[in-house]
C-alpha cells in the first residue's frame, strides 16, 4: 500500500509522458490526476497509520549496490518524519495536478507537463522514504531533474532555459557538497544505511578527520558539507539565487517544487539527519545563523519586489530560513511543523497568485494591477487566507508553527538562539508588511490595468478554485490539528525515533517556561506589519514613493537582493565565461583544433593526394618504385645490419 | 631404382583432383562452346568443394599432421590445410559471383572457371610448397593464370591493359624472387626448406649472401601480397580488370601468397627472424600507411578496395613480423575474416549497374539504403567491419594481430596499425554516410540474382555474428599455427 | 696447368665476355632488328657455356628452341608490328641519370655480397650433388632419371603452367570471325545426292 502511494507517480509519468501523444491531453490529465489522487488518499492513510499509530516500518525493495564493503538497498522507510512528508506532498501534489488541469489548459504540451509534474513527484517520494545516504542523493538529484524540466519547460523563452540552467548549476554546488559529505560519511563509518550510521554517531563524533595536515573534527565537517547540500536544495543565503528566478516556470510548479515541496528537502534532510547533527554543536550553530540570516535578506528583498510570483518566491526564501534556524535550535519538530503548514499556505498563495496572473492575462507585475478584488473575489479571500497565514495570525496555522519556532530559539539560550530570535520577530513583521503589500498593490486601489486586460479579468474555472479551496482549509486548520503531535505535548510520542534530540538540546520541552511577551511578540509585530502596509498602501499611498527617495541606496540595496546576483557574475560568471571562451576560442579552437582534428584532418588530405599522385599509371614507374624498394632494403642491411 | 607407391601421391590429392577436374572441364568447355560457360561454371564450384573436403577431411580425421611427400618438395601440414580451405573458399564463392556479371559483359566462356581452378591449383601448391622450387612452379602457375584473367575481357583498354601491367611486373618480381632464390642456393647449397631450417636451427649464421637473398625473395612475395612499395601494380588491375576477377585477386591469390610468405619465413628461414623481422616490419607499416592515406582520395570504388586491401596486407604482416604462433594465429584469423567481408563487399560492387550499365564511383551509393535497404545494411556491416568497429568480425581481425605485435614487444608496430585503422575508417564510413544520409541517386538494377543474395546473407551474417562463437575460427587458427612452430 | 685448363679458361672468358656484350647490345642497339639479333647471340654463347659444363644436351635445347623457335619468333613480330624504338626510348632518357644511379648502387652492393663468397662450412654438409657422375650416364639419361623421378612435382607442375599459358593465349587471341567459310568434314561426308541436286524441269523460254 504504501509503495503505491510512491510508485504510482511514476507509473502515471511514464504513461503520459511516453504516451502522451497516444492518450491525448485530456487522457495524460486523466491518468496522473487520477494517480495522484489515489496516491494523496494512501498518503494520509499512511500518516494516519505511522505518525497516529506509530507504525513505522522499512521495506525493502531490491539489492541495489552490493560491490565489496559497500552494499545499498532499495528500501522505503516510513516513519513518522516521512510519513508526514508523503502526505504533504502527495495532497500539496495531487492539488497542484489538479489546478494544472484548469491553468494550464491553453498549453501545447499538456501531457509533458503531467509527465513532469509525476515524475517530480516520485523522486521526491523516494527522497522522502530513503532508508540510505545513496537513496536520499537518488530522490535529491531525481527532484533536482525535474525542477530543471520545469523551469525550463517553456524553453522557447530564452529567460526559461537561463533560469533552468542557474538552477541547476547553483544546485551543483550544492550538490558537490552534499556528494562530498556522503563520501564523508561512508569514509567513517563505512556504511551508508540511515540505522547503522545513526547508531554510530556518538562514536564518531569524537574522532577527528585530518587533512592537508590539519585535524578537524570529523562529525562537525560531515554535517557540514551535507548542509551545503541542504542549502543549495532550500535556497539558504548564498545559493539561494536560482529560487526567484525559478519563478519562470508555470506558476503550478513555483507552488509545488519552489514553495511547498522540493526546496523544503533542506529542511527534511535536517531533520532525518538529526542524529548526526545533534553532535555537533558548531554545526547547529552554523545552521542557525546561515537560516536566521536568510530569513532576514529574503524578506527585506521581497519587501521591493514587483512581480507577484517573486515577493512570494522570496517569502518562500525567508520562511525556509525559519525552518533552518529551527533545526538549527533542536527544534526539529518545530521546522517540520512549520515546513507543514508552510507547504499548505505557501502553496495557497501561489495558486492563488496564479489565479490573479491568469484573470490578468498573464501580467506578473503588481504596479500594473490594483483594484481587482470585485472581479475575482474568491481568489481574494484565499489570498487573505493564505496571507493571514503566512504572517501568523490566530488562529491560522502559520501562527503555530512560527511561534513555536521563534519560542524555541528563544529557549534555546543560545547566542545564535537570541539572534534568531530577534531576527525573526523583524522578518514577522516584514513578512506581514509585505504580504499585505502584495493584497493592496494587487487588490485595492484604484486599477493600473489597461482597459482590455481588465474587460478579460474573470473568476477562475472551478477546477483551479477546488484545489484551493482544499489548500485554504489545511492553512486554516492545519496549524490547530497538528500542533499537539507535532511540538506540543505528544511529540516525542509522535515523532518516536524519527528525530533525536539530545536532552541538553530539548528546545520545545523548555517553550512552557518561557515568558509570556516572548510568544505574543510575534503576533503583535505581525498585527503591526500588516497595519503599516495599510498605512502606506491605502491611507497615505505616498509614503512608499517618499520613503524610496529618501533612503534610495537602502532602497537599491534592497530592490537589487543585496547585489549577490551582481556579485556572483563579477566573480564567478564572468571569469568562468572568460576562461572558456578562452579555452573554446584559443585553447581549443587554435592549439587543439588547429593541431588536433582540423590540422591532422588537413594533413591527412595533403598526404592522400600525395600518395594517390604516386600511382602515375605508367609501367616503368611502378618498376622503378620497385627496384627503388629493392635497392632501399638491400642497402639497409648492408649498411646497418651486416657489418 | 625408385618405386612409387600410391600413398605416396596421398598427400597431393586435392591437387591432383582439382587438376584433373580443371582438365576435364577443359575439354568438356571446348567441346560444348561458350553455352556451357554457366554449366562449367558450377561444376567448377562442385570441384572447389570436393577438393575442399578432400582437404578438410584429413584434418578433420588426423589433426594437424605433417607429411612431407614428393622428395621433400611438397608438405602437408594442418597449416597448409587451413590456408588451403581459405583459398578453396575464396575461389568458390568468386565463382558464384561471378557469373552473372559474366553473362550480362558478354565474358561468360568456359574457360574462365577453368583457369580459376588452375590458379587454384597453384595456389594450394604454393601453400604446399617445401622447396624453393615448388615455391617457384607454384607461384608462376598462379600468377599466369591470374595474368589471363585480368586481361580477361579482352576487348576493353582497360582489361587488357590491367592484365599487360600485371604480367609485367609480375615478371620483373618473379626475376626477383628467382635472382633472391638463386643467391640462397649459392650460399646455402640446397632449396630445400628442412635443410635449410635445420641448418638455421642448429646454429648456423646467415652470411650477407644469404640474408640479400631472402630479402630478394621477401621482396617477390611482397609483390604477389601487394604490400607497399611493391604494390603499384595493385590500384591499375583491380580497377582495370573485370570486377569478378578483382573480387577473386582480392581474396584467394592473397591469402596464398600470404600464406607462402609465413611458410618461407617460419619454415627455413625462421632461425633469421630477427634478420628479417626488419623487412616486414618495413613493408607492413608502410602497407598501412599507404592504405589508409592513399585511399582517402579515391572516386573509384574497386581502386578504393585495392588500397584497402593493401592496408589489410599490412595489417596481416603484423602478424608475421611478430614472428610467433600468436601471430600465425592472427594471420590466419585476419585473412579468414577478410575473405568474407571482401567477398560481401565485391557483391555489391558486382551489384553496382544502373540500367544494364556499370558504374564505379562511390559517390553513386548515394542513398542506397532508401533504393535497396537490404544491400546497403550488408555493405554497413562490411564497412563497419572492415574499420575495425566491435563487435564486428574485422575488429578480432585486427585484435589478434595487434595482440600479436604486443606480445611480442613490438609496440610500435600495433600504434602505427591503430592509428592507421583510424585514418582508414574514415573512407569506410564515408560509404556509410553516403548510403545512409545522401540524396538517393536512383536505385541499381534489379533483382541481382539469387546466387547473389545467398552469398551477400550467407557472408554478412558470418561478419555479424563471427563474435558470438569465435572458438571455431581462432581454435583452429591456434592450433594449426602451434603445429607449424612445434613441427 | 695443363693445356686443357687453359683452353678451358680461354673458352670461358670468350663465351661469357660475348655474351655479356650482346646483352648490352641488346638494350643500347638503335635497330630492334638488330637488338634480336644480338639476343640470339648471347644464346649462342650461353649454349656455348653449357657445353664447357658438360651440359650438351641443355646447349643443344638452348639453341633449338630459343634460338630456333622464340629468337625467330620475336624477330617476326618486331618486323611485323615496326613499332618505333627510339621515340619510345625519348621518354626514358630523362630519367637515365636516377636510373643510372639505382643500377650502380644495386651493381655495387651486388658484388660486395658476391665479393664475400663462400659457402659456409655449416651447409657444406647440405650441399648435396643430386647428378650423377657425366662419366657414367649421358645427359639426356641423367636429366630424364631426375625429371621423372626426383623433380617429377615440378615437372607436372610446369606441365600445367604451359597448358595455362597455351589456354591464355587462345583466350586471350582467339576470336571467332564473321563472314569465314569454315570446311565442316562431317557435314561434307554425311551430304547426299538428294540435300545437294534438285532435278528442275524448265520449259522454254520460260526460265527457272
Amino acid at each position: 500500500m504504501p509503495v503505491a502511494a510512491v510508485f504510482l507517480p511514476l507509473v502515471a509519468s511514464f504513461i503520459a509522458g511516453f504516451f502522451g501523444r497516444w492518450i491525448g491531453d485530456r487522457g495524460a490529465q486523466l491518468v496522473t490526476c487520477a494517480a495522484m489522487l489515489i496516491a494523496a488518499a494512501l498518503g494520509i492513510t499512511l500518516f494516519v497509520q505511522v505518525g497516529l499509530h506509530g507504525q513505522s516500518r522499512v521495506v525493502d525493495l531490491l539489492n541495489w549496490m552490493d560491490t565489496g564493503d559497500l552494499q545499498v538497498q532499495w528500501s522505503l522507510r516510513f516513519d513518522a518524519l516521512s510519513a508526514t512528508m508523503v502526505a504533504v506532498v502527495t495532497i500539496v501534489s495531487a492539488m497542484v495536478h489538479v489546478y494544472s488541469v484548469g491553468y494550464m489548459a491553453h498549453d501545447h504540451s499538456i501531457p509533458r507537463f503531467m509527465s513532469y509534474l509525476s515524475i517530480f513527484t516520485f523522486f521526491m517520494l523516494m527522497l522522502v522514504t530513503a532508508d540510505n545516504f545513496v537513496q536520499l542523493f537518488f530522490g535529491w538529484e531525481g527532484v533536482g531533474l525535474a525542477s530543471y524540466l520545469l523551469i525550463g519547460f517553456w524553453f522557447d523563452r530564452p529567460s526559461a532555459n537561463a533560469a533552468a540552467i542557474k538552477a541547476f548549476v547553483v544546485n551543483r554546488v550544492g550538490d558537490f557538497g552534499f556528494a562530498l559529505g556522503i563520501f564523508a560519511v561512508y569514509y567513517l563509518f563505512g556504511s551508508l544505511q540511515f540505522d547503522t550510521v545513526f547508531a554510530a554517531a556518538p562514536e564518531v563524533a569524537k574522532s577527528s578527520l585530518n587533512f592537508l595536515g590539519h585535524n578537524y573534527p570529523a562529525l562537525t565537517v560531515t554535517c557540514l558539507l551535507l548542509f551545503v547540500g541542504a542549502m543549495g536544495k532550500s535556497a539558504q543565503l548564498g545559493l539561494h539565487t536560482w529560487l526567484p528566478d525559478a519563478m519562470e516556470g508555470p506558476t503550478p510548479v513555483s507552488a509545488l517544487i519552489h514553495a511547498a515541496t522540493m526546496v523544503t528537502a533542506g529542511v527534511f534532510m535536517l531533520a532525518r539527519l538529526s542524529p548526526l547533527f545533534e553532535y555537533s554543536e558548531t554545526a547547529l550553530a552554523v545552521v542557525v545563523v546561515v537560516g536566521g540570516t536568510t530569513a532576514m535578506f529574503a524578506a527585506s528583498v521581497g519587501m521591493a519586489q514587483n512581480d507577484i510570483k517573486r515577493v512570494i518566491a522570496y517569502s518562500t526564501c525567508s520562511q525556509l530560513g525559519y525552518m533552518f534556524f529551527a533545526a538549527g535550535v533542536s527544534a526539529y519538530g518545530a521546522a517540520m511543523f512549520h515546513l507543514m503548514t508552510h507547504a499548505f499556505f505557501k502553496a495557497l498563495l501561489f495558486l492563488g497568485a496564479g489565479s490573479v496572473i491568469h484573470a490578468m492575462s498573464g501580467e506578473q507585475d503588481m504596479r500594473k494591477m490594483g483594484g481587482i478584488r470585485y472581479l475575482i473575489p474568491y481568489t481574494y479571500i484565499l489570498m487573505w487566507i493564505g496571507s493571514l497565514a503566512l504572517a501568523g495570525i490566530w488562529p491560522f496555522a502559520g501562527y503555530y508553527s512560527k511561534d513555536t519556532i521563534l519560542e524555541a530559539s528563544y529557549a534555546a539560550g543560545t547566542g545564535v538562539g537570541l539572534y534568531a530570535y530577534w531576527v525573526g520577530i523583524v522578518v514577522a513583521f516584514l513578512t506581514a508588511f509585505y504580504s499585505w503589500r502584495l493584497i493592496f498593490m494587487t487588490f485595492h486601489g484604484k486599477t493600473r490595468a489597461s482597459h482590455d486586460v481588465m474587460h478579460h479579468a474573470h473568476e477562475s474555472p472551478p477546477v483551479m478554485l477546488w484545489p484551493l479551496y482544499v489548500l485554504a482549509a489545511g492553512a486554516i486548520v492545519a496549524g490547530f490539528l497538528g500542533f499537539n503531535h507535532f511540538v506540543g505535548e505528544e511529540h516525542e510520542g509522535f515523532w518516536r525515533e524519527a528525530i533525536f534530540v539530545l536532552p541538553a538540546h530539548d528546545t520545545l520541552g523548555r517553550i512552557e517556561e518561557l515568558p509570556m511577551w516572548v510568544s505574543k511578540l510575534p503576533l503583535v509585530v505581525a498585527l503591526l506589519g500588516i497595519f503599516s502596509a495599510w498605512v502606506a498602501y491605502i491611507w497615505r499611498p505616498g509614503i512608499p514613493t517618499w520613503v524610496t527617495s529618501h533612503f534610495r541606496p537602502i532602497y537599491l540595496f534592497v530592490l537589487n537582493k543585496w547585489y549577490f546576483d551582481e556579485l556572483y557574475d563579477a566573480v564567478f560568471v564572468r571569469p568562468a565565461f572568460a576562461i572558456g571562451h578562452g579555452l573554446w576560442k584559443k585553447g581549443d579552437g587554435a592549439v587543439i583544433d588547429g593541431l588536433g582534428p582540423d590540422g591532422l584532418a588537413e594533413t591527412t588530405r595533403g598526404l592522400s593526394v600525395w600518395a594517390s599522385r604516386l600511382q602515375t599509371g605508367y609501367l616503368y614507374h611502378y618498376a622503378f618504385a620497385m627496384l627503388i624498394g629493392v635497392v632501399a632494403l638491400v642497402s639497409w642491411y648492408l649498411l646497418f645490419q651486416i657489418g | 631404382m625408385i618405386h612409387f607407391a600410391l600413398s605416396d601421391f596421398l598427400p597431393a590429392l586435392p591437387e591432383m583432383f582439382l587438376a584433373a577436374a580443371a582438365l576435364a572441364l577443359l575439354i568438356l568447355g571446348v567441346c560444348q562452346g561458350d553455352r556451357s560457360a554457366r554449366e562449367i561454371a558450377w561444376l567448377s564450384v562442385l570441384a572447389l568443394v570436393v577438393t575442399f573436403a578432400l582437404v578438410a577431411a584429413p584434418l578433420h580425421a588426423h589433426g594437424p599432421e605433417r607429411q612431407i611427400s614428393f622428395y621433400g618438395m611438397f608438405v602437408t601440414d594442418g597449416f597448409g590445410a587451413f590456408s588451403k580451405m581459405l583459398v578453396l573458399a575464396g575461389s568458390a564463392l568468386s565463382l558464384i559471383v561471378a557469373m552473372r556479371y559474366n553473362e550480362q559483359e558478354g565474358i561468360a566462356r568456359p574457360e574462365y572457371p577453368v583457369l580459376v581452378l588452375l590458379a587454384t591449383v597453384g595456389m594450394m601448391a604454393m601453400v604446399s610448397a617445401n622447396d624453393l622450387i615448388s615455391l617457384y612452379v607454384g607461384l608462376e602457375l598462379q600468377s599466369l593464370a591470374l595474368y589471363v584473367l585480368a586481361a580477361f575481357q579482352r576487348d576493353t583498354l582497360r582489361s587488357t591493359e590491367a592484365g599487360l601491367k600485371y604480367f609485367v611486373l609480375g615478371a620483373l618480381a618473379s626475376g626477383m624472387l628467382l635472382y633472391g632464390a638463386s643467391m640462397v642456393y649459392g650460399f646455402a647449397g640446397t632449396t630445400a626448406f628442412d635443410t635449410l631450417a635445420r641448418d638455421f636451427a642448429d646454429g648456423g649464421t646467415a652470411s650477407i649472401g644469404l640474408v640479400i637473398g631472402i630479402v630478394l625473395i621477401a621482396v617477390g612475395l611482397a609483390f604477389k601480397v601487394s604490400a607497399v612499395p611493391f604494390h603499384m601494380w595493385t590500384p591499375d588491375v583491380y580497377e582495370g580488370a573485370p570486377t569478378p576477377v578483382t573480387a577473386f585477386f582480392s581474396v584467394a591469390p592473397k591469402i596464398a601468397a600470404m600464406s607462402l610468405f609465413i611458410r618461407v619465413m617460419v619454415g627455413p628461414f625462421g632461425g633469421l627472424l630477427v634478420e628479417w623481422r626488419q623487412v616486414i616490419w618495413f613493408i607492413a607499416v608502410a602497407s598501412m600507411l599507404l592504405g589508409a592515406f592513399a585511399a582517402l582520395n579515391q572516386t573509384n570504388i574497386k581502386r578504393l578496395m585495392a588500397y584497402s586491401s593493401i592496408g589489410h596486407v599490412g595489417y596481416a604482416l603484423i602478424g608475421l613480423a611478430a614472428g610467433s604462433a600468436i601471430g600465425v594465429r592472427g594471420i590466419l584469423v585476419y585473412l579468414a575474416i577478410y575473405l568474407f567481408m571482401n567477398i560481401g563487399t565485391f557483391t555489391v560492387i558486382l551489384c553496382m549497374r544502373r540500367d544494364g550499365k556499370l558504374v564505379e564511383n562511390i559517390d553513386e551509393l548515394a542513398g542506397l539504403s532508401r533504393t535497396q535497404p537490404g544491400m546497403a545494411l550488408a555493405l554497413a556491416i562490411f564497412m563497419f567491419s572492415m574499420a575495425g568497429i566491435p563487435p564486428l568480425a574485422g575488429f578480432f581481425a585486427k585484435l589478434y594481430v595487434f595482440l600479436a605485435a604486443i606480445d611480442a614487444g613490438l609496440y610500435g608496430l600495433a600504434v602505427i596499425g591503430v592509428l592507421a585503422s583510424v585514418v582508414g575508417a574514415f573512407y569506410y564510413l564515408r560509404i556509410v554516410k553516403l548510403m545512409y544520409f545522401d540524396e538517393p541517386k536512383g536505385a541499381f538494377d534489379k533483382p541481382i540474382g539469387r546466387e547473389m543474395q545467398a552469398v551477400l546473407v550467407l557472408t554478412a551474417l558470418v561478419i555479424l555474428f563471427f563474435f558470438a562463437w569465435p572458438g571455431l575460427l581462432v581454435d583452429g587458427a591456434d592450433a594449426v599455427a602451434s603445429a607449424l612452430f612445434s613441427g | 696447368m695443363d693445356v686443357g685448363t687453359v683452353i678451358h679458361a680461354i673458352c670461358f672468358y670468350a663465351f661469357a665476355g660475348v655474351a655479356v656484350a650482346s646483352g648490352v647490345m641488346v638494350i643500347a642497339a638503335r635497330n630492334p632488328v638488330h637488338s634480336v639479333l644480338f639476343l640470339i647471340l648471347a644464346f649462342f654463347n650461353a649454349a656455348g657455356l653449357f657445353v664447357l659444363l658438360g651440359a650438351e644436351f641443355l646447349a643443344m635445347i638452348l639453341v633449338i628452341v630459343y634460338v630456333g623457335a622464340v629468337a625467330v619468333l620475336f624477330l617476326f613480330v618486331v618486323m611485323m608490328l615496326d613499332i618505333n624504338f627510339t621515340a619510345l626510348r625519348q621518354g626514358a632518357l630523362q630519367y637515365l641519370p636516377i636510373g643510372a644511379l639505382i643500377g650502380l648502387i644495386l651493381l655495387v652492393e651486388l658484388v660486395l655480397v658476391f665479393g664475400a663468397w663462400t659457402m659456409a662450412p655449416d651447409f657444406a654438409a647440405s650441399a648435396v650433388a643430386p647428378t650423377p657422375p657425366i662419366a657414367q650416364v649421358t645427359n639426356t639419361a641423367a636429366l630424364g632419371a631426375l625429371l621423372y623421378t626426383r623433380y617429377i612435382y615440378a615437372f607436372q607442375v610446369s606441365g600445367l603452367i604451359l597448358l595455362v599459358a597455351m589456354i591464355g593465349a587462345i583466350v586471350l587471341t582467339l576470336r571467332g570471325r564473321e563472314g569465314v567459310r569454315r570446311q565442316k568434314i562431317s557435314t561434307q561426308v554425311s551430304r547426299a545426292r538428294a540435300d545437294a541436286v534438285e532435278v528442275v524441269k524448265v520449259r522454254p523460254r520460260q526460265g527457272v
